[in-house]
C-alpha cells in the first residue's frame, strides 16, 4: 500500500448523528431491535458498535445506510438530513454517499475486480479516463495492483475483502460502514486484515462506523467503542476506558473479563474505593458516587492482573487450588478455586500448574480494579 | 412505518402492487368464469340452471367419457410412475450399463412434442399398416395384428411414454442428492441393501413421489392431443375431447362443455393443492449434506443385462422410435402396408407443406409471434411478481405467491373455456384476436416462469443489491446491472422452455382461435382430419423444428433448473 495517494484517496469524511431511532421487527412488532437510540459519530473518527447478536448494532448501521427504515427518529449525514420520520423524509441509499463493507463481501460474480472498483464512480459523471485512473490508484492502495482483470472466484478471501474495501472507499464517501467485515476470515487472516485496517486509518483518517461482536477488533480499531445491549447503549468510551473500567456485568463479560468477585465496601476515598473480597482487600474505581461503607458490590478482575505461584501463602496472598491449566502458547490460563469461587488467571510464566496443586493467588502490584455499577 | 408516497422511490412499490393485483385477477377470473358458465343456461348472466352439471353424468356419452377418462388417467399415471421412478432409480442408483446416458435419454421426450409420439406410434402400431404388425405378418407368414394403437391400452401406452420424463425429473433430483452418510448409517445399523431401500431411500423420496403422481394425474386427465386424435378415431371419448366436440359440433352445447371443464378443473385444483402441500412438507426431508460422498451403487447382479435391455427399449420407445417412424413416414408417397420401399420415396410432401399448403405460413407467423411475445411477457411479468413476492413481502405478496400456482391445476381446455366465456361478453374486446391467445399463453405459463425466476432471484443475495444501492445505483439501475446479468441464464432458460411449450400447445387455444388467428399447432388438427399421414408427418416435423431452433441456438447460454 502506497502512502503517497493516501490523503487524496480518502480524506476526512463527514460527521453523522442519529437520534431517537427505534425499530421493531415481527408481525406485531414483538422484536425490539432499537429503542430510542441516539448517538453522534465525529468526523474522521472510527466508532465501533460492539455487542452480541441481536443487540441492534447492525440495525443502526443499516438504518444509516438506508437499507432499513426505522420506525421513528432522525438521521443526519454531514449537513444532509437522510431520514426524518416526523417530516416523512427518507433518502434512498444511493443518495446518501456512503461506502459499505459487508460481512459476506457482497461482491458481484459477473464482474471483475476493476469493474467492482469502478462501480460507485459510474454515477459520478467522471470521464472514462478519470475513472480508470482512480480505479488503478485504488487497486494499488488496497494492495490489488495489476489484479483488475481477475474475477471474484479467482481471489482469496483476504483479496475479496480488499476489493470490497476498495469499492467502499473509491467514491470518497462521507463515511464508511463496516458490517462485521472480518468475521468470515480465518483467524490468521483476520489478524492480518485487522492490522492493515489500522494502518489504513493511520495513513488517512476517515469517518467510519464499525460493527462487530469481536472485542479484540473493537479495541484495536475504535477511536471510541459503543457497547450495545437490547437496542440501547450500555456504555461508551475509549477502548481503554471500556476495558479498564466497565460499568456493568454485561460490559465486563462482553469485553472478556470473566472474574466478577462479590465484595463489601470497606473504605471510600475521592480517588478510589477499597473492597473486601475473597482475595482480600482490593483497590477499585467505579462510576457510581452514591456508595456507602459496608454495602455489597461487584469487582471485575482482569485475568492478567492476578498472579499465581506455588508454595506457602505469604502476606497479601490467598490460598487456592488449581482446577486445570490451559497452555495457549504465549501464555497459560490457570483456573483456580479460591474459597469456592472460580478465578481465571492468565500468566506469562513458564511454570505449569498441575490440577489440585495448592497455590498462592495475589493481585498484581499496584493494580486498580473496576467496581461495577450493578 | 412510513405511509406510501412518503418514501422516495415508492412508485416502484405502487406499480408492482398494481401489477400483482392485475395478475391475481388474470389467474382467478377463468376459474370463476368456468363455474358461472356451467350453471348458466346460456352465456354468463343468463338464467341459473343445474342441468349442465347433471348432464355430465346423465348424458350417456358424457358418462362414458367420464369413465374412460378415469381409466385413462389411472392407467397412464401408473405406467408413467412405474417407468419414471424405475428408470430414475436404475440409471442413478444402480450399476446398470450406460446408466448416465439412459438418464439423459429418459428426458428426451420433453424435446419431442406429444404429437410426434402420437403419429409415430400410429405408424408403428396401426392394426393394418403399423411397422410392428407388418413385421409380425412377415415373420408369421400370414396377416398378423400384434398390437393396436386404436385401443384404450394404446392410448395409455402413448400417454405413459409422454408423462414418464416429468416423473423422472421430479424423482431423479432426490435420488441424486441423497447423502451417502445417511445410507451408510443405515448399513452400519445392520440394515441390508433391500431393507435400506425400503426403510430409508424410498421414504425419503415420499414427498417427491407424491408430487410427481399428482402432476401426472393433472396432465393425464387434462390431456387433449391423444384423446382428440387417436381417441376420437377409436371412438373412445374422454372429457377433454368431448368438451371440444360439445362446443363445436352441432348443436353446440357450451354449457355442458363448461360443466365437464369444471369437473376437470376441480380435480386439477385439488391435485395442485395436495402437490404443493407434499412439496412444502418435502422441505423437511431435505438433506443438508453438502460435502457428502456420492452414495454407493446397488449391484444388480444377474438382473443387470435384462433390466438394461428393458430400460433401453422403453426409453427408445418414448422418443427415438416414434421420431424415426415419423421421419420415415414423411418421405413416403403414401402410407399403407409394406410402404417402406424405395419406389415409394418422395420429397413432394415437404414441397407441398412448406410451399403450397396455404395455411402453413400465416399460422407459423402467428405461432412465432405468439411464442416470442408470450415467453417474453411471462418472463417480464415473472420478474416483477417474484420481486414483489420475495423482496417486498407483505400480505398481498403472499396472496400472489399462492394465486400464481392456480394455472398449474387448470387443464388447458378448462382454462380456454374460462377465458372464452369471459371475453365473449366484452363487445369490442380481445375475443377473436391474437391478443386473447397471448393472454391465454401468459396465464397458463406464468407459474413455470415464476418458479424459474423465483429460484434465480433467491440465488441473488440481497447484500449484492444493497452493495449496489450504497454505491449510488437506483433500484432500476441495480436491477439492470446486478440482478438481470446474474439471473440471465435462468431467465433465458425459462424463456426457451415457455417458447417451446407455446409452440406445441393445442388444448389451451383450441377453443380460442378462429380462422384468422389460427396457429401452427392447432392447424395440426385440420391435417389430422384430412387423414393423409405423410402430410401429417411433415407438418409435425416442421412444428417440432420451429420449436427447437432457439433451444439449439441459445441453449448453451441457458440454465434449465428451477431448483
Amino acid at each position: 500500500m502506497t502512502s503517497t495517494t493516501a490523503t487524496e484517496l480518502a480524506a476526512g469524511g463527514a460527521g453523522l448523528s442519529v437520534s431517537g431511532l427505534s425499530k421493531t421487527y415481527g408481525q406485531r412488532g414483538e422484536i425490539r431491535a432499537l429503542d430510542d437510540f441516539s448517538l453522534t459519530f465525529p468526523a474522521g473518527q472510527c466508532t465501533v458498535l460492539l455487542g452480541p447478536s441481536g443487540c441492534g448494532k447492525t440495525t443502526v448501521l443499516r438504518s444509516i445506510a438506508g437499507l432499513v427504515t426505522p420506525d421513528s427518529g432522525r438521521i443526519t449525514i454531514g449537513d444532509q438530513v437522510a431520514f426524518d420520520h416526523a417530516a416523512g423524509h427518507e433518502e434512498p441509499p444511493e443518495e446518501r454517499h456512503l461506502g459499505m463493507v459487508f460481512q459476506s463481501y457482497a461482491l458481484w460474480p459477473h464482474m471483475n475486480v476493476a469493474e467492482h472498483i469502478a462501480y460507485p464512480l459510474l454515477t459520478s459523471g467522471l470521464a472514462k479516463t478519470e475513472i480508470a485512473q482512480r480505479v488503478t490508484a485504488m487497486l494499488d492502495w488496497v494492495g490489488l495492483g495489476g489484479m483488475g482483470n481477475r474475477f471474484i472466484h479467482e481471489l482469496s478471501g483476504g483479496q475479496q475483502q480488499r476489493v470490497s474495501l476498495g469499492r467502499a472507499m473509491v467514491g470518497k464517501p462521507r463515511a464508511i460502514l463496516f458490517d462485521e467485515p472480518l468475521s468470515n476470515l480465518d483467524a490468521r487472516l483476520r489478524e492480518r486484515m485487522r492490522m492493515e485496517l489500522l494502518a489504513l486509518r493511520q495513513q488517512a483518517p476517515f469517518t467510519s462506523i464499525y460493527v462487530t461482536h469481536d472485542q479484540l477488533e473493537a479495541m484495536t480499531l475504535g477511536d471510541r467503542v459503543v457497547v450495545m445491549r437490547a437496542g440501547r447503549i450500555e456504555q461508551m468510551g475509549s477502548p481503554e476506558e471500556i476495558y479498564r473500567r466497565p460499568r456493568t456485568r454485561f460490559t465486563a463479560e462482553f469485553v472478556g473479563i470473566p472474574n466478577l468477585l462479590d465484595g463489601r465496601v470497606r473504605d471510600i476515598s475521592a480517588a478510589e474505593t477499597v473492597v473486601d473480597t475473597a482475595l482480600g482487600p482490593l483497590r477499585a474505581v467505579g462510576w457510581r458516587r452514591d456508595r456507602q461503607t459496608g454495602t455489597r458490590c461487584t469487582v471485575a478482575v482482569r485475568p492478567t492482573l492476578l498472579g499465581v505461584s506455588r508454595g506457602t501463602v505469604g502476606a497479601g496472598q490467598t490460598e487456592g487450588h488449581v482446577i486445570r491449566t490451559a497452555f495457549q502458547g504465549s501464555s497459560s490460563v490457570v483456573l483456580v478455586d479460591v474459597a469456592g469461587a472460580q478465578l481465571v488467571i492468565e500468566t506469562l510464566a513458564e511454570e505449569r500448574h498441575e490440577a489440585s496443586t495448592p497455590v498462592a493467588v495475589q493481585p498484581a502490584q499496584g493494580a486498580v480494579f473496576a467496581l461495577l455499577d450493578d | 412505518m412510513l405511509g406510501a408516497g412518503l418514501r422516495s422511490g415508492s412508485w416502484n412499490r405502487a406499480a408492482l402492487s398494481a401489477t400483482a393485483i392485475l395478475s391475481i385477477l388474470m389467474v382467478a377470473y377463468p376459474v370463476v368464469s368456468v363455474v358461472l358458465r356451467a350453471i348458466s343456461k346460456g352465456d354468463i348472466g343468463t338464467e341459473f340452471t343445474l342441468d349442465w352439471i347433471a348432464a355430465v353424468y346423465e348424458n350417456p356419452r358424457s358418462r362414458d367419457a367420464l369413465l374412460n377418462t378415469l381409466i385413462y388417467t389411472a392407467g397412464a399415471s401408473v405406467l408413467s410412475m412405474v417407468a419414471g421412478v424405475g428408470l430414475a432409480f436404475l440409471s442413478i442408483r444402480t450399476d446398470l450399463p450406460g446408466g448416465r446416458l439412459l438418464g439423459l435419454m429418459a428426458l428426451a421426450p420433453m424435446l419431442v412434442p406429444p404429437f410426434i409420439l402420437v403419429i409415430g406410434w400410429v405408424a408403428m402400431a396401426d392394426p393394418n399398416a403399423g411397422f410392428i404388425n407388418i413385421a409380425a405378418s412377415l415373420l408369421a407368414g400370414s396377416k398378423t395384428s400384434l398390437v393396436n394403437v386404436n385401443t384404450m391400452a394404446g392410448l395409455i401406452w402413448m400417454t405413459g411414454l409422454f408423462l414418464m420424463p416429468y416423473v423422472f425429473l421430479l424423482v431423479a433430483a432426490g435420488f441424486r442428492n441423497t447423502d451417502a452418510s445417511v445410507e451408510e448409517a443405515a448399513r452400519v445399523c445392520g440394515a441390508s441393501r433391500l431393507r435400506m431401500l425400503r426403510t430409508i431411500i424410498l421414504p425419503l423420496q415420499r414427498p417427491a413421489l407424491l408430487a410427481a403422481l399428482l402432476l401426472v394425474v393433472i396432465m393425464a386427465a387434462g390431456d387433449f392431443i391423444i384423446p382428440a386424435t387417436v381417441g376420437l378415431k377409436a371412438r373412445i371419448y374422454m372429457l377433454p375431447s368431448l368438451i371440444w366436440q360439445n362446443s363445436h359440433s352441432f348443436p353446440p352445447r357450451p354449457g355442458l362443455a363448461s360443466a365437464q371443464g369444471l369437473l376437470l378443473l376441480i380435480v386439477g385444483l385439488l391435485c395442485i393443492y395436495f402437490q404443493r402441500r407434499a412439496l412444502s412438507r418435502g422441505a423437511r426431508f431435505t438433506l443438508l449434506g453438502g460435502k457428502g460422498l456420492r452414495p454407493g451403487l446397488f449391484p444388480l447382479g444377474r438382473w443387470r443385462y435384462p433390466l438394461a435391455a428393458i430400460s433401453w427399449l422403453f426409453v427408445l420407445c418414448s422418443s427415438v422410435i416414434p421420431l424415426t417412424a415419423v421421419t420415415c413416414m414423411a418421405f413416403m408417397k403414401y402410407w399403407a402396408p409394406n410402404a417402406l420401399t424405395a419406389s415409394n420415396f418422395t420429397l413432394a410432401t415437404f414441397k407441398y407443406i412448406l410451399f403450397d399448403y396455404p395455411q402453413v405460413w400465416p399460422s407459423a407467423r402467428h405461432s412465432l409471434l405468439l411464442g416470442v411475445l408470450g415467453a417474453t411477457g411471462c418472463v417480464v411479468l415473472a420478474i416483477a411478481l417474484t420481486w414483489y413476492v420475495i423482496r417486498m413481502r407483505g400480505r398481498l405478496a403472499r396472496l400472489v405467491d399462492y394465486a400464481m400456482v392456480l394455472p398449474l391445476g387448470i387443464p388447458g381446455i378448462a382454462l380456454g373455456i374460462g377465458i372464452m366465456s369471459t371475453w365473449i361478453l366484452v363487445p369490442g374486446g380481445i375475443y377473436g384476436t391474437l391478443w386473447i391467445l397471448l393472454l391465454a399463453y401468459i396465464t397458463a405459463h406464468i407459474p413455470v416462469a415464476m418458479q424459474f425466476v423465483g429460484s434465480a432471484l433467491h440465488r441473488v443475495s440481497t447484500e449484492l443489491e444493497d452493495a449496489s444501492r450504497i454505491s449510488g445505483q437506483s433500484w432500476l439501475g441495480t436491477l439492470r446491472r446486478i440482478n438481470l446479468p446474474l439471473m440471465g441464464p435462468a431467465l433465458l432458460g425459462s424463456w426457451l422452455l415457455i417458447y417451446v411449450v407455446i409452440l406445441r400447445e393445442i388444448s389451451l387455444v383450441i377453443l380460442l382461435y378462429n380462422p384468422r388467428t389460427i396457429v401452427l399447432s392447432v392447424g395440426l388438427m385440420d391435417v389430422w382430419a384430412n387423414g393423409f399421414y405423410p402430410e401429417l408427418a411433415v407438418y409435425s416435423l416442421l412444428l417440432m423444428v420451429l420449436g427447437l431452433v432457439p433451444v439449439v441456438v441459445l441453449g448453451k447460454f441457458a440454465r434449465f433448473s428451477a431448483a
